[in-house]
């Protein structure tokens, strides 16, 4: 195996039990009258998605004419979670463009009125950790000057987007999962909306729905960070040749209410409470935003973003969140405070030579689907939304011309802020995959240069080919309290996930694995779905128990040698202010 | 007169322990409010046994009505009716199906407010609020209401409190049920998810969680459930690994219980499982983790090996009993 050094296992080599062509495509279409045909599809009901609606509407709200050819339901957005937004999650400081090219008259005040965004950045510091004891603020590198820009939650901008998505005349199909590609004669059809009501063995209950296929003339992927149709998309049309794999990296975010209204951005960059050993691969970074509630009182955001590069299996991005809560810079900041709201995400983090092919016979890709995140900058949102603009007008224009080929989408992005954004950063997380410090000064020459120096093309490896080993970082996490320091399950709790007990299991793994891969799991899922008995042997296979229940469906798994697919419409959590 | 309307609800004889609270949290609010107690029965050949029994926990008067039993229709006229002679302001559920689905009926027939899933009612400025935890239970929610009132509790939200002096009075009223009170009938009346115990009515229950290692450590807990006169829960791992049925599972996603001595044994007390029990007057913990987070809430906490703790203990029952 790639990447295996013979005696350290990697989680590539225990791959999950899933055959992504045969299961998530369909090629057989159910008879007409038993399908819902709509406009346009699209799976995902996020910030990208939902931009490619509200683009759509506001194109077809000037052209009665092509909104009537597209029938009853002209649009329709097709959502797993309680409501738009619910499984929504980032930091998140946004650069404001490309929000106010979707809605020109909105003012920024306006935003804030709605209770998405929470004001405009005027002061940021920038810190290196050193210790657990010591900050020391450095000058933003470039890639952090976030002057000007706006701190949001995309949960709760979604749920706005959803509601302009509504008015103007989209279906949004909440508690839907999409389960299969619908695929006829080499193009895309269409969706398979997922079954409801089956038993732990998938037997169906009493309450038993089946999915349906949702026939389209353009389908968009938004799923977001490692889609399940995606994936299966990429491989039957080949999007991703000659390109890099993608890469992840996971995020852990609490939100605080604090007695003291916090007046500046704030990003440390470690080395705490990471390790600078090249040996546990650890690379990742944090931030503390300011934010406020409908009722006017101080919020903050914090999170912890992981690169999935690392190889110390007991790395936990929950427990350095908590861990990372005890450093003086960020007591200062919470103590006193109660904390709010808390969540996980997995997200893109290959950059440029990672996207692939955005766009298919029938279908295109939109926001994280497509890779689309800076992952230097930490910033993304601002290009889900351009590229749901983008892929709004190219459906509008292909619709209108009478044709099928989204070709022309492609091309735009690659031509718009997001290709020539993320072309600058296209060599910039790459050496770090040789470890913090070897990778560092090499990072700061492709900044400085815009990729141009030492320049090239630079390969990524994928992140389950590192072989894990059984560290020590988890001797430094803290112990929870309930008050200050949290264990997951009752971080899971606050999501208000409620996952059906008897629903079926939809997360893939190989259940028998080298303790090394099972401690991964273990550490790494934010929601503790993965637990090794009690009586698993020290060495030696361990038989690995899926508490699937407490998915919040962050996706890391699939980045780490599993599989997450979608659950039963409606499960897993309802962020709020994520 | 105005007032509150609590709707008993009974089974073979008995009425339900979570309608006892119901009535119980009434006459506490009744006496704020300064009004009568008033309770309805409604099914088939109530002895005056059961109805009065309600005076224990405060009813003042109680309103047996004949019609057919475990149906919502007959229920929902019943009270809409009582409502009409009488003029109540609020009807109070205990909660469970039949509950919510007639609640929801006699909010549509008086058009009244409802709220479900209540833990809390208040009385403000002579009027009555419902406090219901929403958002997986991370914020409460106050409901009022301009007119009438329907509140539904949350199951064994309300404790049970003998306040009342002996046996209530019971009036027989006559009810003309709706054409649609007769569509239905009962056929059979299953437990709520197969349960052979219906453990939400036990007074002691002896709980498993994954520290009893396999399936086969629960006969531990069937054993000392039976030697204390109890019934046995679980928890949702153990639920999940097979080792239990899911009737018995408490927390979150099972079921909420509240009984004079919950004993849970090898559970790690996370709080999925603590919203199910975390109401029960005595808990006692047996747990080898001297950490687990079940002891920062239990009465007793006993940090030890199971498979040595339970089968004494169950020894030193029984010859407490059988002496």
């Amino acid at each position: 195996m790639a990447g295996s050094n013979g005696k350290h296992p990697s989680p590539a080599e225990f791959p999950p039990p899933v055959d992504t062509q045969k299961e998530f495509i369909k090629r057989e279409l159910d008879d007409e009258e038993e399908r819902i045909d709509v406009g346009v599809a699209i799976v995902g009901g996020g910030t990208a998605g939902l931009a490619t609606a509200n683009r759509l509407l506001q194109r077809l709200g000037n052209d009665p004419e092509l909104l009537e050819q597209l029938g009853e339901v002209p649009v329709a957005v097709v959502e797993k979670a309680k409501t738009c937004g619910g499984h929504n999650l980032s930091g998140a400081v946004v650069r404001p463009g490309p929000l106010q090219e979707l809605f020109p008259d909105l003012t920024r005040e306006d935003w804030r009125k709605e209770g998405f965004a929470f004001g405009e950045v005027h002061k940021e510091a920038v810190y290196l950790t050193p210790t657990s004891k010591l900050a020391l603020r450095i000058p933003p590198p470039p890639p952090f000057k976030n002057h000007g820009n706006e701190v949001i939650s995309v949960a709760a901008l979604a749920r706005y987007q959803q509601a302009q998505a509504e008015e103007a005349g989209a279906y949004i199909l909440t508690e839907t999962a999409a389960t299969q590609l619908l695929v006829e004669d080499g193009k895309v059809r269409g969706v398979r909306s997922g079954d409801k009501g089956r038993g732990k063995d998938g037997e169906p209950l009493g309450n038993f729905e089946p999915g349906t296929d949702i026939t389209a003339k353009a389908t968009v992927l938004a799923e977001g960070c490692w889609g399940h149709i995606t994936g299966a998309a990429i491989r039957e049309f080949d999007l991703a040749k000659g390109r890099e794999p993608q890469v992840w990296e996971l995020g852990v975010k609490e939100v605080w209410k604090v007695p003291t209204a916090l007046n500046r951005l704030i990003h440390t960059i470690g080395p705490w409470p990471l390790s600078l050993s090249a040996k546990y691969g650890q690379i990742g970074g944090t931030w503390i935003y300011p934010m406020k509630n409908d009722k006017g009182e101080d919020l903050v955001s914090i999170g912890f973003v992981i690169d999935l590069e690392y190889a110390d299996a007991t790395t936990s991005a929950h427990d350095l969140l908590q861990l990372f809560k005890t450093h003086p810079l960020v007591k200062k900041i919470l103590e006193g405070g109660e904390r709010v709201a808390w969540g996980a995400k997995a997200l893109p983090g290959g950059g440029y030579w990672s996207m692939p092919k955005l766009t298919m016979p029938g279908a295109l890709l939109v926001g994280d689907s497509a890779g689309m995140v800076d992952t230097v900058s930490l910033k993304g949102v601002h290009h889900c939304i351009k590229s749901g603009i983008l892929a709004g007008d190219a459906i509008y224009d292909t619709l209108k011309a009478g044709g099928t080929d989204l070709s022309a989408y492609e091309t735009a992005v690659e031509e718009s802020s997001i290709g020539k954004e993320l072309y600058e950063v296209r060599n910039t997380r790459q050496p770090f995959q040789k470890g913090f410090i070897k990778g560092a000064p090499l990072v700061n020459a492709m900044i400085a240069t815009k990729g141009k120096f030492p320049g090239g093309r630079w390969a990524w490896h994928r992140n389950d080919e590192a072989p894990m080993f059984i560290g020590k970082t988890a001797k430094k996490y803290p112990k929870p309290d309930g008050k200050y320091i949290f264990d997951k399950l009752s971080s899971v709790y606050i999501t208000g996930n409620a996952t059906r007990d008897d629903a079926p299991n939809h997360i893939r793994v190989q259940k028998r694995v080298p303790r090394e891969i099972a401690e991964t799991w273990k550490w790494m899922c934010p929601a503790g779905v993965y637990e090794i008995p009690e009586e698993a042997p020290e060495t030696g296979p361990v038989d690995v128990i899926v508490n699937y229940t407490n998915c919040v469906q962050c996706g890391a798994i699939t980045a780490k040698g599993g599989r997450l697919t979608t659950p039963e419409g409606g499960d897993g959590p309802l962020y709020q202010l994520t | 007169m105005a007032g509150i309307l609590t709707f008993a609800l009974h089974y073979e004889g008995e009425i339900n322990k979570n309608s006892q609270g119901a009535v119980s949290e009434a006459a506490k609010l009744s006496q704020q409010l300064g009004t009568d107690n008033h309770v309805v029965v409604v099914g088939e050949g109530i002895s005056d046994e059961a109805a009065s029994s309600l005076g224990k926990y405060g009813a003042t008067k109680v309103f047996r009505v004949e019609a057919p039993e475990g149906l919502s229709q007959p229920v929902i006229d019943s009270m809409a009716h009582l409502f009409e002679a009488n003029g109540y302001d609020y009807a109070l559920f205990g909660g469970g199906l039949l509950g919510f689905e007639v609640g929801a009926g006699l909010a549509a027939r008086l058009n009244a407010g409802v709220t479900m899933e209540v833990t809390q009612v208040n009385v403000v400025d002579g009027k009555l609020q419902a406090e219901r935890p929403i958002l997986g239970d991370s914020s409460i929610s106050t409901s009022k209401y301009k007119d009438r009132g329907i509140i539904i509790g949350r199951l064994n939200s309300f404790e049970i409190v003998e306040s009342g002096s002996g046996a209530a009075e019971v009036e027989d009223v006559t009810v003309q049920l709706s054409p649609q009170a007769s569509q239905a009938t009962m056929t059979v009346r299953g437990e709520q998810r197969g349960a052979d115990v219906n453990i939400e009515d036990a007074d002691i229950l002896v709980a498993g969680g994954r520290g009893l290692g396999k399936a086969e450590g629960f006969d531990l807990c069937t054993d000392l459930a039976k030697a204390l006169g109890g019934a046995v829960a679980a928890t949702r791992a153990v639920v999940d690994a097979g080792w239990y049925p899911y009737a018995a599972q408490i927390g979150q996603t099972g079921k909420t219980v509240a009984p004079k001595l919950y004993l849970a044994a090898g559970i790690s007390g996370a709080i999925q499982h603590k919203v199910g029990m975390q109401a029960s007057e005595n808990i006692v913990a047996i747990n080898k983790d001297a950490n687990a987070p079940i002891f920062e809430f239990s009465d007793l906490g006993i940090v030890g090996d199971l498979n040595k703790i339970l089968p004494k203990l169950t020894e030193a029952v029984k010859a407490k009993k059988g002496g």
